[in-house]
């Protein structure tokens, strides 16, 4: 069976940038493969290219080397837009687009010209605990966990395949966080989405996934379940501190 | 003006190198420079359009207007550093740009069909679509890389190329034309502009003076906005690779 997501040997290189003379990679030979509704986090020290890789898949940002494929058909044979809209990436500082917040919500209906479905939407705000906001209210005078909140339901609302979720909880307080914990983990279950999802939580990553992909010195050092990652958490490394 | 007269007009800028001297601004030999290359470069422009006046040859006239839009889209394009293939788009706004304007202005019979009208007026206009292309330019370069979150979330969402930077392009629109629209909305008051003010001391009627100049500022509105959007347009894909990456626009 054709797994939803496959990357392969993927590699970045990246230029030393204090010389331009020596090119060293950042990480190389990332392989592994996600199914349907897979709920994975992925940790690693800061600068280990988490974001990088999220960006990757994502067609941000391009790989060296090595291949993605989404349901059997390579990344380069697909169009772009189709792509990103299957695999949707949610960056870690929220972007609030000019204008309202009823005009954030509407952008994906408006970009792809589709029905605002506003019920929809009214649910998600509610999930994330926005419920009482007034949608007329400037994006911009959010405060950062409301842009953050709000930005997780636009990209919900292009009911993507997979999530590539970037730290997407840093700026939010213990309420909030549960509530897009909880929201995440629900919506994965109904919609089958799987999402990839960057933390530098522990607790976060055992509530969260099924699976941990963990990396190291530029490799995908340790892919397995979450039970188990927990359970041998003093075998993958020297010390797992995040 | 007399040749004596015109060489006593030289005393302004030695008036200028000695201020730089005494307040050792070391701008003196920048000054005799410009003042060698203005006067060589208006002398020969005299001359040349003598020549053109004379002959009233239709291919001179074009030949001049050429020279002029590829110098201008030369000199807009240095605000451009690091985005490929943008003197050609330069090129064809203004030449668009042109065309539009003067075929208006002929066919509606704004303006005499003479070189003594067409060449002054389309140096003008080309000049001022210079200006503003320029400053579309190094507003663009600025809200492109300001903006980068923000196309980067358009295109996650899965926004096409133009999608992505349509705000960005209408902030840039708008920046280049502000200049125009503030010398519209203060002229006479703030300023008495070039041509007018030629026209005076030529001894043209001061009313006659204001009709064209009242002409050549609907024009420069009209030639600001149709040349920075025309290169909107033509340059907003150059602003991604082919993979629909935002582009680093390197130096």
């Amino acid at each position: 069976m054709t797994a939803l997501f496959e990357m392969k040997s993927l590699t970045k290189n990246y230029w030393q940038t204090e010389t331009q003379m020596e090119c060293t990679y950042l990480f190389s030979d990332l392989t592994a493969t996600i199914d349907s509704s897979e709920r994975i986090a992925l940790l690693g020290k800061s600068g280990q290219g988490k974001s990088t890789l999220l960006r990757m898949l994502a067609l941000l940002d391009n790989a060296d080397s090595g291949e993605i494929r989404f349901n059997g058909v390579q990344a380069k044979d697909m169009d772009t837009r189709v792509w990103r809209m299957k695999i949707t990436y949610v960056a870690q500082q929220a972007v609030m687009l000019p204008g309202t917040i009823e005009e954030n919500l509407k952008t994906v209906s408006k970009l792809h010209n589709e029905t605002f479905n506003d019920k929809h939407a009214q649910k998600l705000m509610k999930d994330v605990g926005l419920e009482s906001i007034d949608w007329a209210k400037k994006a911009a005078d959010l405060s950062g966990g409301e842009k953050q909140r709000i930005a997780l339901v636009r990209s919900l609302l292009l009911a993507p395949s997979i999530l590539l979720l970037d730290e997407v909880t840093a700026s939010l307080d213990q309420q909030s966080k549960a509530y897009v914990e909880n929201l995440l983990i629900k919506w994965s279950e109904v919609e089958k989405t799987a999402f990839i999802w960057v933390t530098h939580d522990l607790e976060q990553a055992k509530k969260v996934s099924e699976r941990i992909w963990y990396m190291e010195n530029g490799t995908l050092a340790v892919d397995c379940k979450t039970e188990s990652f927990f359970e041998h958490q003093h075998s993958f490394s020297d010390s797992v501190i995040l | 003006m007399s040749l004596l007269a015109l060489t006593f007009t030289l005393l302004f800028v030695v008036i200028t190198m000695l201020l730089s001297v005494w307040q050792k601004l070391d701008l003196e030999k920048d000054i005799a420079i410009g003042t060698v290359r203005a006067a060589i470069q208006l002398l020969a422009v005299g001359y040349v359009l003598q020549f053109v006046f004379q002959s009233k040859n239709l291919l001179f006239i074009v030949l001049i207007i050429c020279i002029m839009i590829v110098v201008a889209a030369h000199n807009a394009a240095k605000r451009a550093k690091g985005m490929s293939g943008v003197v050609w788009r330069i090129i064809l706004s203004i030449a668009t740009m042109e065309i539009l304007m003067m075929g208006l202005l002929l066919s509606l019979q704004i303006i005499e069909a003479t070189p003594q009208y067409i060449i002054p007026l389309s140096g003008m206009t080309i000049g001022n679509a210079m200006v503003a292309c320029g400053l579309f330019l190094t507003q663009l370069k600025r809200e492109t890389e300001s903006s980068k979150g923000e196309i980067e979330t358009l295109l996650a969402l899965g926004a096409t190329s133009r999608q992505a930077v349509q705000d960005v392009l209408k902030r840039s629109v708008k920046f280049c034309m502000i200049p125009t629209i503030d010398a519209m909305k203060t002229v006479g008051l703030v300023q008495l502009p070039g041509m007018m003010t030629g026209m005076i001391i030529a001894g043209a009627d001061p009313v006659e003076a204001v009709r064209y100049q009242i002409l050549i500022i609907f024009v420069f509105t009209s030639s600001s906005a149709i040349t920075s959007m025309m290169l909107s347009v033509l340059c907003y894909k150059n602003l991604f690779t082919k993979d629909l990456q935002l582009k680093k626009w390197s130096e």
